[in-house]
């Protein structure tokens, strides 16, 4: 060992990490900063697009930022520096906003206790032909009946320090991801999958996604009509990481303590039935989400949110968790925090005897543009995609275009009634944050439709 | 301003590529926010680096945030090494441009003190407040941007912007009902923007429309005509004629992401709905949000009819899908930041106003409501299916307001949205937005707008 990270190894770089954390470090102390968090961050992206089943746009990305907080007499400031020759102008600029501005009453503390760490996952980053894991997506579904396939699939390494006052962790996150889209006439369907260091995505496992999003499009060549109303639904582990991706955002204690949350005041009491059990779980290292500690060196952890329908936890930093009375959870976002990587519990039952199950109902297993009129309450809608279906009888009756699940977080969650076996890491977008979930059956949900 | 190596970069991709450029941007932020009368900080960030694209077999970018030659060198090996693989590879590339631009401001972004920032944010929370609002959050960001762009035609061309935002969001709870609004302000300019808004009367308003609206009574279903405000015709502006007429999405290239077009298919020019309805896309607009002289792939900005009298007309055209249409690009190429490729994106997107005063739109409606702003709002993946919730909203009773209603639901699409209108107001106005597009995710600065319009006929729910 050389002193190099793996990556730094494998490319042939010399380290300037340590150097560059020490001195800013160093810097900050000596202008009167009291607690520092710093955070640094080498990552190489490698990104294929495509659509009309043909490459679109390969992306390289080398990028390096040292992200900086630090608090000065209640102050808190906060910047991100790219290039060393700009150490001496961010750090003078840093000093001046904590000179000039009012104290931060949101931030309390950073974490003070020594921390120990796990060993974590070496980082297995290669330089991977994304256009032949491009090419098996597109052949897979093409093979199984869709007349044009789009997508991207991204090839991800960071190598992260994280250096406070008290602590230091280094770890390594990153691996692949990818998303296909099959059409076929006005049908579609869609696929999206993460594979963090501890997983090894193969070609094969590529094709199969393009082949079952093409089943999807192909799943029916009927279009059906409904009112709109209450109906049951079984919700594809997409939708699920849809809602449950927002919904993070309302379990942080930023969001309770704002006045913005649907789930404030519901700490031990029910949110869902019995069989849901929600976890963030960054050290799951088979999804791309995985994070050895958050923001201010506190080390991550499986965390009940949600146990046996119970709201467990919110998500905390040590400030909002001092200010909550209670003890950070590892998420920092310092003033704000966050989940790392959503895991919503496998139910007992099997996907095909839920599917048998619904009888009369739809299976949804997209959604996008989730939006919402009341973050208290939790009042929103999304739009339906890639495989919307009438289900009559146990079968499919055809597919439904033009409407929209209009209805509240917290009155889904209450009107679950089975959670499937099977489950799936899915990442999709801006819309769907790296997690694994199961389908979800929900009985009343409401849904409404365009005039 | 650093990019010394923009001309290297350059020439050297030029040696082994079709068609290159390189475009160096350094970007300065400045970020503060109030929450419920807490300053929560303020982040003031310097970002800069490298983007250069390659075109041999396919299409290729590299992004590199270091004046390294070493760094960058690999960068672009990597690209041109991955633009050979077969791809789709044409792109318009249009004649040589060497010029600069600059955004005038009057009160320069750095010559703002922290203290007079800090001092605007807590006195909009202070406002909102003494109005009654019980959730308060206030956000100002400004940014500097400075651009380089050259490529292997021959441009060169810089560009000075800046530009300035300001978020909002108030919640109020009245009888145990919550009411929330949001609202964005941007400018292409300095501080001075925000002295041109009258906001201390807008963010009151505000507070006391919410408070109203939480104990009004949800209106019954059934079809009213409508007079929807400017923040509506905006958002409908931008949403179902700004993104359906972008021609990357029409081809499909977003199609496993924001998704495709209601056009894709259809044989132009494609009847939208009313012969009232025009839609234009300005970059042109001296101060808008979305303003610029050139766009990220150094192409002269102009003004773009996509709706004219209730047709398809022009589509949002960058480098690339220009090559796929067959025409020049009509400068729609933007791209959030330097480590993102330039995508065919709206600047200001707005309905081009009519010949109506606001009081004429109410005469003759028996029945209707006037839904002056909204709320929660979304479209499906071809632009064809869209909900918007009114914010602030009035029954009109034989050509009078005649009370609030809250939260009244339009969910229509978009062609029966553009066929119901039958009158266009004289008014305009704008509001800003971060129009989201790509992977990964880049959100440009826009304003959209319109007038007050009326629709015969629509189902409210």
């Amino acid at each position: 060992m050389d002193g190099r990270t793996t990556y730094e190894a494998q490319r042939g770089v010399h380290t300037v990490t340590a150097d560059l954390v020490d001195d800013v470090f160093r810097r900050l102390q000596q202008e009167g900063f009291q607690e520092i968090a710093l955070e640094f961050a080498k990552e190489n992206v490698e990104q294929i697009r495509f659509s009309a089943s043909s490459t679109d746009l390969h992306n390289y990305w080398d990028e390096e930022n040292l992200s900086v907080f630090a608090t000065r007499n209640g102050r808190t400031v906060s910047t991100v520096i790219k290039d060393p020759a700009s150490i001496d102008q961010a750090i003078i600029r840093l000093k001046e906003v904590a000179l000039r501005t009012p104290e931060n009453p949101s931030f309390v503390s950073i974490n003070r206790e020594q921390q120990t760490y796990g060993k974590g996952m070496a980082s297995h980053f290669q330089s991977t032909d994304l256009k032949d894991l491009q090419d098996a997506m597109i052949n897979g579904s093409l093979a199984a009946g869709a007349e044009r396939a789009a997508g991207l699939i991204y090839n991800r390494n960071s190598e992260i320090t994280v250096r406070t006052s008290y602590n230091e962790c280094q770890f390594s996150t990153g691996g692949v991801e990818g998303v296909i889209r099959a059409f076929k006439g006005p049908f579609t369907g869609q696929e999206a999958q993460h594979f963090g260091f501890s997983t090894s995505p193969t070609g094969k496992t590529f094709e199969e996604m393009g082949s079952e999003a093409a089943a999807t499009a192909s799943a029916t060549s009927q279009m059906s009509e409904i009112n709109p109303g209450k109906f049951r639904v079984l919700l594809s582990p997409y939708v699920m990481g849809n809602i449950l991706s927002y919904s993070s955002g309302f379990l942080s204690y930023y969001a309770v303590e704002t006045g913005l949350s649907c789930f404030a005041g519901m700490l031990e009491k029910e949110v869902s039935t019995g069989e849901f059990s929600l976890y963030d779980d960054p050290a799951d290292y088979s999804g791309v989400g995985s994070r050895m500690c958050d923001d201010e060196g506190t080390p991550t952890s499986r965390l009940e949110i949600i146990g046996r329908g119970k709201l467990k936890s919110y998500l905390h930093s040590t400030s909002t968790a001092i200010r909550a009375g209670t003890r950070t959870t590892g998420n920092a976002g310092i003033i704000s925090p966050r989940a790392w990587q959503l895991s919503l519990n496998a139910g007992k039952t099997s996907l095909e005897d839920m599917l048998e199950g619904l009888e009369n109902g739809l299976l949804i297993n997209n959604a996008w543009y989730t939006r919402f009129q009341d973050y208290r309450n939790g009042v929103f809608s999304t739009v339906p995609r890639d495989g919307v279906f009438l289900i009559k009888d146990g079968e499919i009756q055809g597919a439904l275009s033009g409407i929209r699940i209009s209805d509240s977080v917290m009155d889904i969650l209450k009107n679950v009634t089975a959670i499937s076996r099977e489950r799936k890491r899915v990442k999709w977008w801006e819309e769907i944050s790296a997690s694994t979930m199961p389908y979800a059956m929900v009985d009343g949900i409401n849904i409404s439709k365009a005039f | 301003m650093g990019g010394e190596l923009i001309d290297r970069a350059l020439e050297y991709a030029s040696r082994s590529s079709r068609y290159s450029e390189a475009r160096y941007m350094e970007i300065l932020t400045n970020d503060l926010s109030y929450r419920n009368s807490e300053f929560e900080g303020m982040d003031s960030g310097k970002e800069s680096g490298y983007a250069v694209r390659v075109v041999n077999n396919s299409i290729a970018m590299a992004y590199c945030d270091r004046e390294d030659w070493g760094r960058l060198k690999e960068a672009i090996d990597h690209a041109v090494k991955v633009s050979r693989k077969p791809g789709k590879s044409s792109i318009w590339e249009g004649k040589s441009i060497k010029d600069s631009w600059k955004v005038n401001q009057r009160k320069l972004i750095e010559d703002m003190s922290v203290e007079e920032k800090v001092t605007l944010a807590r006195d909009f929370d202070s406002l909102m407040k003494a109005a009654g609002a019980d959730v308060r959050m206030n956000v100002i960001h400004d940014k500097r941007i400075k651009q380089h762009y050259v490529n292997s035609v021959g441009s060169d061309i810089r560009g000075d912007v800046a530009r300035l935002y300001y978020f909002y969001m108030v919640g109020v709870i009245e009888n145990g009902e919550f009411e929330q609004s949001t609202k964005e302000y941007g400018s292409s300019s300095g501080y001075e923007y925000l002295d041109s808004l009258n906001l201390e009367e807008r963010i009151t308003s505000d507070v006391r429309d919410l408070h109203e609206s939480a104990s009004a009574p949800r209106p019954s279903p059934g079809k009213f005509d409508v007079i929807v405000g400017p923040e509506i015709s905006g958002i409908v502006a931008h949403e179902s004629c700004g993104h359906p007429t972008e021609y990357d999405r029409i081809v499909g290239r977003e199609g496993a992401l924001a998704g495709e077009s209601f056009l894709t298919g259809k044989k132009f020019p494609f009847r939208i709905g009313s012969e009232n309805v025009s839609v234009i896309d300005d970059p042109t607009i001296q101060g808008s949000f979305g303003y610029y002289r050139y766009d990220d792939e150094g192409v002269a900005s102009r003004k773009r009819y996509l709706y004219r009298k209730g047709y398809t007309d022009e589509f949002i055209l960058n480098r690339e899908s220009a090559s796929m249409i067959g025409k020049d690009s009509n400068a729609g190429g933007r791209s959030s930041s330097w480590d993102m490729e330039p995508l065919a994106r709206m600047s200001t997107t707005y309905i081009e106003p009519g010949d109506y005063r606001f009081e004429e739109l109410f005469e003759g409606v028996r029945k209707g409501i006037y839904i002056k702003s909204f709320t929660e709002w979304n479209i499906d993946d071809i632009r064809f299916n869209e909900k918007y919730v009114g914010k602030e909203a009035y029954l009109i009773t034989n050509g009078d307001l005649s009370g609030r209603v809250r939260r009244p639901v339009i969910e229509t699409t978009t062609i029966n949205f553009y066929s119901a209108v039958d009158a266009v107001g004289r008014d305009l106005e704008f509001s800003a937005g971060m129009c989201g597009k790509g992977d990964p995710e880049q959100g440009v600065d826009v304003w959209m707008g319109g007038p007050h319009m009326r629709l015969r006929e629509v189902y409210i729910q």
